[in-house]
Order: C-alpha cells, then structure tokens, then sequence
C-alpha cells in the first residue's frame, strides 16, 4: 500500500468525521453512554467479586479437641494435620486464650470466678473455601479432635449466592456489550448511508472493498476510540469520588483501589476501537455489492 | 475488444431485459445503442462492467471471460472501462479537481502522477478554468465533462455512457458528442447507449438497435431508426 493512499484514507476519514459532526457526535454518544453503563457493571461486579473474596477468605474451620489431650498429643495432631492438602494455616488456640476472647466479648465481669468450659481448638484456613466441607470432614476424622465446626449449612448458602451473583453479573455484562455493539453499528450506518453514493461511485470507477472500507474502519475506530476515552474519563471521575465517600463513611466495605481502575482503562480503549471498526464494517457490507 | 455471447438476461421476478445478444465490439470503434426504454440499452452497458451477470452467454472483455470473474477481479475489469451516467453522479462536496482526482485516488495512483494528470485532462474536457469549482456551480453539460474527466483520467480502453445526454439541452448534448467523438479519434472505444435521435443520426456511427431485449439491427453508419 502506497503512503500516498494511508494520508488518503485518515484524509477522508477525518473529513468525513467533521463533515457529519452530528452523527460523529452521535455516535460518540453512543459509544460513551453503552461503555459507560458497561462499565458501572463492570466495576460494580469487580467490586462486588472484591467483596465477596473477602467474605470468602474469611470462612474458617475450627476444631475442638478432647480435654484428655497433653501438650505432646496436640503438637502431634498439628503436624498430622498439616499434611491435610488444601490447608493453608493451622493456628492453635488453647483454653485460656479461648476464654479471654469470649470475656472479651460478652463482658468481662459476667464470667468472673467461673472455671473455663472451653476446650483447645485449632483454627484452620484453607486455599480454596470451596473445600471449607471436605477439608472438615477429613479434619474430623483424627482421633484427638472432639468436634469440628465451620458454619455448616451457611458457608454453602453463601457460596451459593455468590455463585449466582457472578452468573447473573456476567449475563448483564453481555447484553450491554451486545445492546453497544448494535447502537454503534446502526449510528454508523447512518454515516455510511449518508455516503452510499460515494461509496457507489468508488466501486463504479474501481475501488477495491478494501479501499472503500479503510476510510470507513478508521473513522469507526476513532469514534470508538474517542467516546471509549470520554467513558473511561466520566467513570474514573466517578469512581474516585465513590471510592472517596465509601472509605470516609463506610469504612468496613473495601473497594478495589483506583489505580486497579487503570488495568481496565486500556482494555476499554481497546474495545472501543474494535466496537466502532466492528460496527462500521458491519454497516459497510451491504453497500459494497454494486 | 468485446464479444457477446448468447447473452440472455432476465432479473429476478421474470423480466425478460435481453434476448440471445450476440455481437463483437472492435477496439476503436463508436458504437451507438439505441431503442425505447425498456429496451433493454441499460442492461446491456451494466453487464459490460460487471454490475450485473447475464443470466446466460458469456461476455468477453480483451480476450477474457468477464462472466467467470471472482468478485475481487471486477475492481481491475472497471479500472480498465471509463463509466458515465445520464446524472453524472458527482460528489457535491468536492472541487472538480478534487472529483477527478479521486478517480486516480481510488486506483491508488502516486501523488505525482495525479498531479500531472487531473490538469491534463482538465484541459481536455475544456474546464481547467473551473477546477477549484464546486459541481453546484456549473451547469449540466460542464458537469458531464467534469463526469468524462474523471472517466478518461485513468486512460481506460473503452468509455461507456449510458444516457449521457439525457439530461442536457440540444446545444450541450452536441458539445457532449464532439467531445465523445473526439475521445474515440484518439484511440479510446466508446460505447453510448442513447435517446437523442438526432445526435445520433448525425454522427454517422454503427448502430445497435435493441428491442425488447432483441437486437434487431446492427448498421455501420446507421441513424436512428430506418423506418424511413
């Protein structure tokens, strides 16, 4: 391809784009008004997973052990219970450490004098919390250890609903991408059904689909590119101020940082790029059979 | 240069717009088709540059079987035929300069040879003065040459017009012709499907007569019509 024939193609595209300002501004738009909504899912999904993995790495198993074992059996049963795959930290906790936590929270003075009823337990987290079930019943199995618990029935129920939350988020995520995709190709149909004369006399005088294409993916890229940029601008102002506001008032919920905002910043541009080249070609096809 | 086939053509729905056409056009010929609307004069231009395919017959072009081409070798067939329409077909907003140099444009010629060449045939046409003028400004018969300009700029073997007088006044048409006549003398095929029976009775040129769809007379220096 000649140079001459590159400064051609961005030459009209650039033309092109002044020349229909309101339908580039449209289109624009368009493409800044479904990538933002995409991306308020998309953050809020993020953020939500975010969340949720918190939640999740805070399910726990503990196991109480039997009053009868001394000091020589519990450090046993920790290492017998390390080879366990799946465990990621096994943290003992001994009757008196137990009963400073309980007094901690229900109150010093209600329990004086009182001998301690709580016996040893260790407290295990695991890798993976979807293992919380099995990992338990193996941990179970050890003699030593009287019972175990890890909120049976709850953790399953949570899991569950986060289960859902992500099947749901991620079909939401599709329809928007879709729903953007289709205003996009149809706002640029409407620039190339304002040029279907151009376009006509190209391919009488001999112009390959090609090079009635280039000017019109170009053009699409720079409208994906431009309204990706001013989604990516609006979101990022927005998400500032949230993080801002969540941190001051709601200091328990942690939000992803904005710096991780960024990793997504550049996919965006990339997307829009390929929606405005997508939706353009889509929209060209028809008016190229002459 | 060009050799027809048994060329029937009927479009979608069943209408019947050629009949088992058959005939050979020499390079350097000035070949008028005539024939009442409906002829099928149209047709007969379109399936020259690939617009449409015959629904039978073969249509050759230099020695090769245009009907075979795949898609992406009608680009090269049209670089090689210069097209004029009955409405020009200009784009508004550019120059005429601009409008024939978009022709060499889109067969991605070099800058230096569009740059040579636009003023050139310009002047041919007789509208180097008007080259920074929009197609609005100028009158039918100097849109039509803006329209040949940019049809000859490419040096094509063969010019085709369908109707390019139709939309012109008696005076303008015969500049138009002269200027047709002019092309062909040197060296360029030229086909004109037309209308104008007094054009075309004066110019003294062969004559292919269409009637519905049928080629009914093919004369050497013919007029119009010889139902004298």
């Amino acid at each position: 391809m000649r140079f001459s024939t590159i400064k051609y193609f961005f030459k009209e595209s650039f033309t092109s784009l002044v020349r229909n300002r309101w339908m580039s501004l449209a289109s624009i738009g368009a493409v800044a008004s479904a990538l933002i909504i995409l991306g308020s899912f998309l953050l809020l999904s993020v953020n939500f997973d975010h969340i949720l993995k918190d939640v999740e790495s805070q399910v726990e198993i503990t196991a109480y052990l039997e009053d009868s074992l001394d000091q020589d059996g519990i450090s046993r049963l920790d290492k017998d219970l390390a080879v366990i795959t799946g465990i990621k930290e096994i943290k003992f906790i001994s009757k008196e450490v137990a009963i400073e936590e309980f007094k901690e929270q229900v109150g010093r003075e209600l329990l004086e004098g009182i001998d301690n009823p709580l016996p040893n337990s260790f407290r295990i987290k695991v890798n993976d919390p979807h293992e919380v079930a099995s990992i338990a019943e193996k941990i179970e199995k050890f003699s030593g250890i009287d019972e175990v618990k890890y909120g049976k029935g709850v953790v399953e129920k949570l899991f569950n609903i986060i289960h859902w939350v992500r099947v749901i988020g991620l079909i939401i995520m599709a329809v928007f991408a879709a729903v953007s995709i289709f205003i996009i190709s149809n706002t640029i149909r409407l620039t190339v059904f304002a040029r279907r004369r151009e376009i006509n006399i190209m391919k009488y005088i001999g112009a390959t689909d090609w090079f009635v294409r280039w000017p019109f993916l170009i053009e699409g890229m720079v409208l994906g590119l431009i309204g990706s940029s001013l989604a990516i601008g609006v979101l990022a102002a927005a998400y500032n101020y949230l993080y801002i506001t969540v941190k001051l008032n709601l200091p328990m919920i942690s939000l992803l940082p904005k710096e991780y905002f960024y990793d997504y910043a550049l996919g965006f541009l990339g997307i829009g790029m390929l929606i405005g080249a997508f939706g353009s070609s889509f929209s060209i096809k028809r008016f190229l059979n002459v | 240069m060009i050799e027809i086939y048994g060329v029937t053509k009927i479009y979608p729905g069943g209408q019947v717009a050629l009949k088992d056409i058959n005939l050979r056009i020499s390079k350097g010929e000035f070949v008028f088709i005539v024939g009442p609307s409906g002829a099928g004069k149209s047709t007969l231009i379109k399936l020259l540059f690939r617009e449409e395919l015959p629904t039978r017959g073969q249509i050759f072009f230099g020695g090769k079987n245009i009907t075979r081409f795949r898609p992406r070798e009608i680009p090269y067939l049209r670089r090689r035929i210069g097209i004029v329409f009955q409405d020009f077909r200009l784009l508004p907003e550019k120059t005429v300069y601009e409008n024939v140099s978009f022709a060499m444009e889109v067969v991605e010629a070099s800058g230096r040879d569009i740059r040579k060449r636009v003023p050139h045939v310009l002047e041919r046409v007789g509208l180097a003065h008007k080259a920074k003028a929009r197609p609005s400004e100028l009158s039918g018969g100097e849109q039509q040459r803006v329209a040949l300009a940019r049809a000859l700029v490419n040096n094509p073997d063969i010019l085709v017009a369908d109707e390019p007088t139709g939309n012109l006044d008696p005076d303008t048409s015969w500049d138009i012709m002269g200027l047709l006549d002019d092309i062909n003398k040197r060296g360029t095929t030229v086909v004109v499907a037309s209308h104008a029976r007094e054009l075309v009775d004066s110019m003294k040129k062969r004559v292919l007569q269409l009637e519905q769809g049928s080629l009914v007379r093919d004369e050497e220096r013919g007029v119009y019509s010889n139902e004298i």
